[in-house]
């Protein structure tokens, strides 16, 4: 049995990947699958019927797949009940009773109107509907999924939010994302405290170079954020997915993170 | 030209004054003592679902003194409800034509949620509901007020979010209410960056004598020592008045 220092992977496992279709999600299921055992599953979900199936199929052709690691995919909403109980349905199909990990990435998120001020968020349903989304799903994903696979000796269970430097410091303009990140990354802090066994990893990305980057660039209504955002990427200050996922990556196989405290790329 | 950081230091000015959740605890507590700094012309605006309740409040609150110059009107709303807000907005908006010099928001409507485990909380129907009236519900509304009072010279502009030790503070079993505290405080901040116009305040009371605190022994089974909501809201209306915080900040009963 290696020490946790040594660890080269994360055993034979079952990793549910929220989001999976693209951007950090898409760079999670594909480094994933490197460092898990031959027999473990990728259960990935996203809306995109698509894109699921095309990461599924280079899953398949890569070292990985060939090796014996397998990829389920679920299309679904997490926003919807429907979705939630297709993932968790799924992922108990997908477990073995030799599986020694089970890994769950809450990624999924929206990075809601970022071209408007607080002042502007009059309409009750649209904030509900953002923090449906962004908070309420992650909580009953996670609520389900660890009840689905309850503590047991032999079964680690990790469960990682992409949080952001959104959820502990205010940007302007920004305002359901940073009040959607901040409720997330407590709620995740709750159930560190709650349960001892389960590691759970609050994973700050940084900013990185994705469809929502895009959206951020082109949207935001702060002008002076808009700008060093704009700078960041003409000057390729943008981290790539793949740099960022190596880096949480390193954190899960070293396994000596504080369960719940925040941890952002660039203090590792 | 509005000087955010200028103020009478005994008095909230002429102002429209609004508080949510105004019937019981810690808003009945503030409503009976901002009364006494509201000077003439001023109008008190008292939320909540009961209205019953809310009359007894005003009814105390007009014993005071029987000086007519200082409004007080009841809004028996439920601030879960999109038609709850927008009646409060409403009504709010009937005194924009006066000339106040200061808009005073204190969003204090919340509930407890379900003190439960994590993975309790399967159901996202239960979730949303929750999430809406303690979170969704204080933006709509602030931001519904923010609208019919825009920023203009002479016109100070304050909004307090009355918050917890608990959206600082994980505790096992309050997953709900703390996911929400800390939310309401990160809104409230970026409502300063926004806003700077607009003083920010996220203030944690302590525990009080309230119905909150009587749910959370029932319960939790547990006690600890609470103070009496009228000490607390005095030390809130001191901030105010003083208006010496930095906006966005979130101060503790217990740092004042």
């Amino acid at each position: 049995m290696m020490s946790s220092a040594e660890r080269t992977h994360l055993g034979r496992a079952l990793c549910i990947i929220t989001g999976a279709s693209r951007g950090f999600g898409r760079a999670t299921a594909l480094d994933l699958s490197r460092i898990v055992q031959p027999g473990s599953v990728l259960v990935l979900v996203a809306r995109s019927e698509g894109d699921l199936r095309a990461l599924q199929a280079e899953l398949f052709e890569s070292e990985a797949g060939k090796a014996g690691v397998t990829v389920r995919v679920v299309v679904a909403d997490v926003g919807e009940v429907r979705g939630l109980e297709d993932v968790v349905k799924a992922s108990k199909e997908a477990f073995s009773p030799d599986m020694e990990h089970m890994i769950l990435v809450n990624n999924a998120a929206s990075l809601g109107d970022v071209s408007r001020l607080t002042k502007s968020f009059t309409d009750m349903a649209e904030v509900d509907s953002y923090l449906s989304l962004n908070i309420s799903s992650a909580l009953c994903l996670t609520a389900r999924v660890l009840q689905a696979f309850p503590q047991r000796a032999g079964l680690r269970r990790t469960v990682v939010n992409i949080t952001s430097l959104c959820a502990i410091q205010p940007f302007r303009s920004w305002v359901l994302y940073c009040t959607g990140k901040a409720g997330r990354e407590m709620m995740f802090r709750v159930l560190a405290e709650e349960e001892p066994d389960v590691r759970v990893l609050n994973y700050s990305p940084g900013p990185l170079d994705t469809a929502m980057q895009r959206e951020v660039r082109a949207k935001t209504a702060d002008p002076e954020l808009k700008e060093s955002f704009a700078s960041m990427f003409t000057h390729g200050q943008l981290l790539t997915c793949e740099e960022s996922c190596a880096k949480m990556m390193k954190l899960l196989l070293e396994d000596s993170y504080t369960s719940g405290a925040h941890v952002d790329v660039f203090e590792l | 030209m509005s000087d955010i950081n200028s103020h009478d230091p005994r008095t909230l000015g002429k102002s429209l004054c609004i508080i949510t959740g105004a019937s019981r605890g810690f808003g009945r507590a503030l409503a009976l003592q901002v009364v006494h700094l509201l000077e003439p012309g001023s109008v008190l605006l008292l939320v909540a679902r009961s209205g019953a309740q809310l009359q007894e409040v005003k009814d105390e609150l007009q014993n005071f003194r029987d000086e007519p110059e200082r409004q007080i009107h009841c809004i028996t709303a439920d601030l879960s409800t999109k038609d709850g807000v927008e009646e409060t907005v409403s009504v709010a908006s009937q005194e924009a034509e006066k000339e106040l010099d200061h808009v005073l928001l204190i969003n204090n409507a919340g509930s407890l949620g379900k003190i439960s485990s994590f993975v309790s909380f399967t159901d996202p129907k239960e979730v949303d509901s929750y999430m809406s009236f303690n979170v969704s519900s204080a933006l709509a509304l602030t931001a519904g007020i923010l609208q019919m009072f825009p920023r203009r010279p002479g016109l100070r502009w304050t909004v307090v979010n009355v918050s917890s030790v608990y959206a600082l503070e994980a505790s096992p079993l309050w997953v709900l209410y703390c996911t929400a505290k800390a939310a309401r405080t990160m809104m409230f901040k970026v409502l300063a960056e926004d806003e700077p116009n607009v003083k920010v305040l996220n203030y944690s009371p302590g525990p009080m004598e309230t119905e909150m605190q009587e749910k959370v022994r029932e319960i939790t089974g547990t006690s600890v020592d609470v103070m009496a909501c009228k000490d607390s809201a005095a030390t809130l209306i001191k901030l105010i008045i003083d208006n010496e915080f930095p906006s966005g900040t979130h101060l503790d009963f217990f740092e004042s």
